[in-house]
């Protein structure tokens, strides 16, 4: 059975379908790619999967529960967490506390809640700025920020919104270390990119949305041979230029 | 701009604890320096009125849902202490809990449709819900209507809260209430629902994303906030030893109560206190110097001041001070 099952899954906003009857299934420990253009509907059905949109119809199952409708904080108690697209870093608290503010699902006790973010600080290499206010965190920075607060409360499965849009070759490279030693410590990952390049040498399978209709999955190597893949990246050069 | 509210001290600060202990020393001695009944009448206001913005602070400040209807837990406090006082001739000190419970009792109520409005949405509802109870109190000829009731002169005593040789004893319980507020405050920053609060603040939808039950812990606030602001009811009818329902549950004692933190620093453990310091005696003085204006010049220093604040330190004088002794950047 698979860890998290997303079955049929619809939503639309008025006139505009942003996911239509989208399947996808992620095995226990696996990393799974999604990918495919801007407004492809990749943020939208990660609003649907961990509850903060209500999908139209269709079934989320994750960990043998049917969390469709289960509110967001619901869902990452159940083991699900998800970072966002654009990040949202406690932006008035310390790098620190807001790593411990995720910590506090699991303890009550302030020490230990300061103990375990500051081992997750070292883990992630924002040690060093842990006393900084995260409003003053750079991009790259915020990203890292909202991964480690994400694994701060003990997720099974950790969905990443565009975690490595807008950084550089080293800071991608340096995310993409951090993401393969989650996937070593047993987390389950689905890999949200709009770049392909960054999620092809890492996922098992990939799967690719083009106007919320999911049009192709298979493996990394098999999905840039895709014809229907390609020509939905190359139809993106003309319908979003820069 | 570092951080301005931290786990961890960033150094020993021996100067804060000076600060601190010659505070404390100068408010416990006041009462035997002051013997004067009007500034000991106005140190109690003030340190009331510290008490009822720290309280605020704990929901609108910390967990930054901000609420212009704060009369009602204040009046809610005062009427039932004294309630219980003229029917049952239960000691007020029971009755400042009873007060306090009322108005956890009565924010619950208000919390819960409020807290599905967003922004100037939850702003709008508590005035409205305090202002019905306004008027409820207003009619309700069981507890005096508009009339008010006149609290029973009873022999003065520590168990009957009643003093009337002079007001030391009042200043001292207001002393105390103060620092209790201001410890449970304090605890609330250091822990669990202090984070939790900060973070509801900050983005409400991360806080979600990270298994917080924000509409939980909204609620928890504004029960901590409202027993207190009760509790100061009650105090506030022993005190004057009259109310009414236009001096307990006006909606210019709602500004007042959210004035304090907003100007001496909103989400601070010290602004309230600092807001308290400088508002009460400036409302004093105009209220008896340029009296019979009928609040409205209140109105206008209260909205000068906060003009003043929003242009030059949003954060509250408390970011003045901190600037100031810590030398933080
Ligand atoms: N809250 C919303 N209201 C209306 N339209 C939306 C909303 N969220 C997303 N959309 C639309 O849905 C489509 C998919 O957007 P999104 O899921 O953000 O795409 P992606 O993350 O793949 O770039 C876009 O056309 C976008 O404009
Ligand atoms: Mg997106």
């Amino acid at each position: 059975m698979s860890l998290l099952e997303i079955k049929n899954l619809t939503k639309s906003f008025g006139g505009l379908t942003a996911n239509q009857k989208v399947n996808i299934a992620v095995e226990e420990g696996e990393i799974v790619g999604l990918i495919g253009p801007n407004g492809a509907g990749k943020t939208t059905l990660f609003n649907c999967v961990t509850g903060h949109y209500r999908p139209d119809s269709g079934q989320v199952i994750f960990d043998g529960h049917d969390i469709t409708g289960w509110s967001p904080e619901r869902i990452c108690k159940a083991g699900l967490v998800r970072t966002f697209q654009i990040v949202k870093p406690f932006m008035s608290m310390s790098v620190l506390e807001n790593v411990m503010t995720a910590g506090f699902l699991h303890t009550n006790s302030t020490a230990v809640a300061k103990k375990n973010a500051s081992e997750l600080l070292e883990f992630t290499g924002l040690a060093d700025k842990r006393r900084m206010v995260a409003g003053n965190l750079t991009v790259a920075d915020k990203k890292r920020l909202e991964l480690t607060r994400a694994l701060a409360t003990k997720p099974k499965m950790l969905m990443f919104d565009e975690v490595m849009a807008g950084l550089t070759a080293t800071e991608t490279n340096d995310a993409i270390d951090l993401i393969l030693a989650l996937h070593r410590q047993g987390i389950t990952i689905l890999l949200v990119e709009h770049v392909m390049e960054v999620v092809m040498p890492i996922s098992k399978r990939v799967n690719v949305l083009d106007y919320g209709v999911k049009i192709a999955e298979g493996e990394p190597a098999q999905i840039a041979r895709n014809e229907r893949v390609i020509k939905a990246y190359l139809g993106e050069k003309y319908r979003a230029p820069g | 701009m570092e951080e301005t509210i931290v786990t961890e001290q960033a150094r020993p600060f021996p100067i804060k604890t000076l600060i601190l202990l010659l505070l404390a020393a100068a408010l416990l001695a006041f009462p035997l320096v002051v013997s004067l009944p009007f500034p000991r009448r106005l140190m109690i206001l003030i340190l009331l009125y510290a008490m009822l913005g720290q309280a605020w602070n704990i929901l609108g400040g910390f967990a930054g849902q901000v609420s212009l209807g704060h009369a009602a837990f204040f009046g809610v406090g005062a009427y039932t202490s004294t309630m219980l006082l003229m029917q049952l001739g239960l000691t007020p000190w029971l009755g400042m809990i009873a007060g306090g419970l009322v108005a956890v009792a009565l924010s619950q109520l208000i919390g819960y449709p409020s807290f599905r409005l967003k922004g100037h949405y939850f702003v709008i509802a508590t005035i409205v819900l305090a202002e019905i109870v306004h008027i409820m109190f207003t009619n309700w000829d069981y507890v005096g209507g508009a009339v008010g009731l006149t609290l029973p002169l009873l022999p003065e005593s520590l168990i009957n809260l009643q003093f009337h040789s002079g007001n030391a004893p009042y200043y001292y319980i207001s002393l105390a209430l103060l620092a209790i507020v201001m410890g449970v405050t304090y605890l609330i920053t250091k822990t669990k629902p202090g984070y939790y609060f900060r973070s509801i603040k900050d983005d409400p939808e991360a806080a979600r994303s990270l298994g917080i039950s924000i509409t939980r812990y909204k609620m928890f606030a504004m029960a901590v906030s409202a027993f207190f602001t009760g509790v100061g009811g009650a105090f506030y009818a022993q005190f004057v030893l009259y109310i009414d329902p236009n001096s307990v549950f006006s909606f210019m004692l709602s500004v007042l109560i959210m004035l304090i933190p907003v100007l001496g620093g909103i989400g601070t453990l010290w602004g309230p206190v600092l807001g308290a310091f400088i508002l009460i005696p400036l409302s004093e003085f105009t209220r008896i110097y340029l009296g019979g204006v009928g609040g409205a010049l209140d109105l206008v220093v209260y909205g000068a001041l906060i003009m003043l604040v929003a242009i030059f330190e949003p954060r509250g004088i408390w970011a003045l001070v901190e600037r100031f002794f810590g030398g933080r950047k």
